[in-house]
């Protein structure tokens, strides 16, 4: 998946205009609420949250331990460990073990770390089919598009658009824009591709240190479908998503779930502890499980960034944030949208390429209040900000323009110096105030765009507090 | 060359955890259902599974689960359907009982090989019957352990699942069932079923049996 991070504000404008997006996006509020009174039935729910980002926290301090752990407790239940340093290192060994089998398409379970490292078009390149199941990854894998939600990635697209691609890829003949028909449709498309299949590739939610197993959360059945048809089963993870014991695991089920969509259990759980036994008919006899690096023990090494590597991909972030609410998920130009992708994202693809994400945030912490795992978004964002100004070499940091580095240290000087404070409020107070309009400042040294194009500064008071109190303090 | 890059990830992971920051030891924490017991667990088990839109039956042993059976396969209108061959299902003697009411009801065991199985299981049956290992009255769900009694695509491929669970292996919560499943020789395959497949990803309009089951029946049997 290509990058266009780039492009955020010119997509965020056109989706800000789309009406379908704005319909659903409306519909959010609805969801959040949804989402919380699920944990109602905790007896305590803030305290099921707490525990839930304990669990996580504990999980990313002890990583390499765990990592260790789950992958002699894997492969000691028969399963095949391989550990990929980044996108091509993965892509190269799933793509060379169907070149292997002679395999000529494969089936996707939805998983955004394949989002991430581009697998469907590594696959393509070398002649290997790649069909993705979840009905929403299906719809915007034929429409060439990025998930508008990491939850709901189709949910905004117009059931028109839909059937006129179903009818132009032939999935099915007949054109109808009734959301069960396509879905039914979908179904019996992919159906004889479940029943044919050799190789089935999953993403993995959780893996369990202590046995071994991984774990994925569905609702449609097409990961388990993946994981049962096909003799051979390739489950990719990025590697932060160890957790030490079975029951914190089954305890972070719960919180995922209810995070995710409000459910208190996806329809469909499935635990893999190693490939099939001898006697079973079904699943897979090859178990392969590759862990992903791809940038993250560079995350690891910052120990203020780490925190980062605690997200389950719940998605409540994006649900609650008034930013994602109104210019939807394809702004954000890559696998990962709303906070968590605002988070992730500029320390994956760097500082530099990423900059309107980590600006494009009021820092209002509703995000970090939902999360079940932990993180703390506007942290993570102001610390974005400190370090591209910083240059930092590893996340690439490319600096301020030189206009706003001046402004900002002039800034630094007055605000330090009280002097010197003084007499620049005074001035700009003489400056500015003329070119206000009902008490907001409109234009500040000749210009209205920028900082004040989607801010209200308002006059600089006359007297100011600090005047004032002065002269009243006695 | 996996074995360096792997060496190379754990030694900078271990590294760079001398400047981890202080964190606190997860606590118990208590989960939804824990205090109850006997026919609050039925009914809360009960409602949860029909609020996600299976239908929920009780039988009395397995005369009583046969009659259900009967009852379900022709209201639906099945004449195949795939069973595993569980302890709880073999003792229900499914393929002799089919035969004497007209249906025709066949097992993995029919089946030479995967390919045969899974053109029977994907092709030719209406439903697919299972025992339920465990069932959790906290979500509404069934725990099935797949083995060589429990094919993974009889509880999936049939566009009806239809699962006995004994009530006795109706329990609270799932942490119950890992203590003692996840011992020395784990499942190759545990799977929860919370409902049947389902979608929302088209107009978030939900849609049932998108890739597996549109119908889940849930038989719970007393002794």
């Amino acid at each position: 998946m290509k990058p266009q991070t780039h492009r955020y504000k010119e997509i965020a404008r056109e989706q800000m205009a789309d009406r379908r997006a704005r319909g659903f996006l409306d519909l959010l509020r609805a969801v959040a609420e949804k989402r919380k009174s699920a944990y109602e039935d905790f007896p305590n729910p803030d305290a099921a949250r707490e525990y839930s980002r304990a669990v996580r926290a504990a999980a990313v301090a002890r990583l390499p331990q765990l990592l260790e752990q789950f992958e002699k407790s894997a492969s000691r239940a028969g399963a095949k460990v391989y550990w990929a340093a980044d996108a091509e290192d993965a892509n190269a060994y799933i793509v060379r073990l169907a070149k292997e089998r002679n395999i000529s398409y494969v089936i996707k379970g939805k998983s955004m770390v394949t989002e991430e490292s581009g697998l469907n078009e590594a696959l393509a390149a070398e002649g290997v089919q790649p069909y993705e199941s979840d009905l929403g990854e299906f719809i915007i894998q034929l429409l060439e598009r990025p998930p508008f939600h990491i939850v709901g990635p189709a949910i905004n697209i117009d059931p028109q658009e839909i059937s006129d691609i179903f009818i132009e890829k032939g999935v099915m003949s007949d054109a109808t824009t009734d959301p069960v028909e396509l879905g039914y449709a979908a179904r019996c498309y992919l159906r004889e591709k479940f029943h044919h299949l050799e190789m089935g590739i999953t993403g993995i939610n959780m893996a369990v240190a202590e046995t071994g197993t991984i774990i994925n959360v569905e609702n449609e059945g097409n990961i388990r479908f993946c994981k049962s048809s096909p003799d051979i089963q390739v489950s990719i993870m990025s590697l932060e998503k160890v957790v030490p014991t079975m029951k914190e695991a089954l305890f972070v089920l719960r919180t995922l779930c209810r995070s995710a969509t409000g459910q208190k259990l996806g329809a469909y759980v499935s635990m893999d502890t190693g490939p099939k036994k001898k006697e079973e008919i079904d699943g897979p006899s090859e178990l392969h499980i590759v862990i992903l690096d791809n940038g993250r023990s560079t995350i690891y090494e910052d120990a203020a960034y780490r925190e980062v590597l605690q997200c389950i991909r719940c998605g409540a972030c994006l649900g609650n944030c008034p930013i994602y609410g109104k210019i939807g998920g394809y702004s954000y130009g890559w696998a990962y949208s709303g906070p968590m992708g605002q988070a992730l994202t500029p320390l994956l693809l760097g500082l530099d390429r990423t900059k309107d994400l980590y600006y494009s945030c009021t820092l209002c912490r509703t995000c970090r209040d939902v999360c079940p795992a932990g993180l703390h978004h506007p942290r993570l964002l102001r610390r974005h900000r400190q370090k591209q100004r910083e240059k930092d070499p590893v996340f690439h940091g490319s600096g301020l323009k030189v206009r706003e580095e001046i402004g900002l240290r002039g800034f630094a000087l007055a605000a330090a110096t009280p002097t010197l404070w003084r007499s620049a409020i005074r001035a700009a107070r003489l400056a500015m105030n003329r070119k206000s309009h009902g008490g907001i400042i409109r234009e500040v040294l000749g210009k209205s765009e920028g900082w004040l194009a989607s801010r209200d500064l308002p006059c600089v008071g006359s007297p100011t507090f600090n005047e004032w109190f002065r002269k009243n303090r006695s | 060359m996996s074995n360096s890059t792997r060496d190379h990830i754990l030694s900078r992971l271990y590294k760079a955890q001398s400047t981890a920051r202080p964190f606190i030891e997860p606590e118990h924490c208590p989960e939804p259902t824990e205090n109850i017991a006997g026919e609050l667990l039925v009914d809360r088990f009960k409602a949860l599974i029909e609020a996600q839109g299976s239908c929920f039956e009780r039988a009395s042993g397995n005369d009583g689960v046969l009659k259900v059976l009967a009852d379900v396969f022709n209201r639906k209108g099945i004449s195949r359907a795939m069973a595993s061959t569980d302890r709880f299902i073999s003792a229900l003697d499914l393929p002799g009982w089919a035969k004497q009411k007209g249906f025709a009801i066949t097992t993995q065991k029919d089946y030479e090989d995967r390919t045969a199985f899974k053109r029977a299981v994907f092709t030719e049956v209406d439903a697919g019957i299972t025992g339920a290992d465990f069932g959790f009255a906290e979500s509404g769900t069934l725990c099935l352990m797949a083995n060589g009694d429990m094919p993974r695509l009889t509880s999936l491929a049939p566009i009806i699942h239809i699962a006995v669970l004994p009530s006795s292996r109706l329990i609270s919560s799932y942490e119950q069932m890992a203590e003692t499943v996840f011992g020395e020789t784990p499942p190759s395959q545990l799977i929860l079923i919370t409902g049947p497949s389902m979608t929302g990803d088209i107009q978030a309009t939900p849609f049932k049996g998108m890739h597996g089951p549109r119908e889940l029946i849930v038989i719970l049997k007393d002794d």
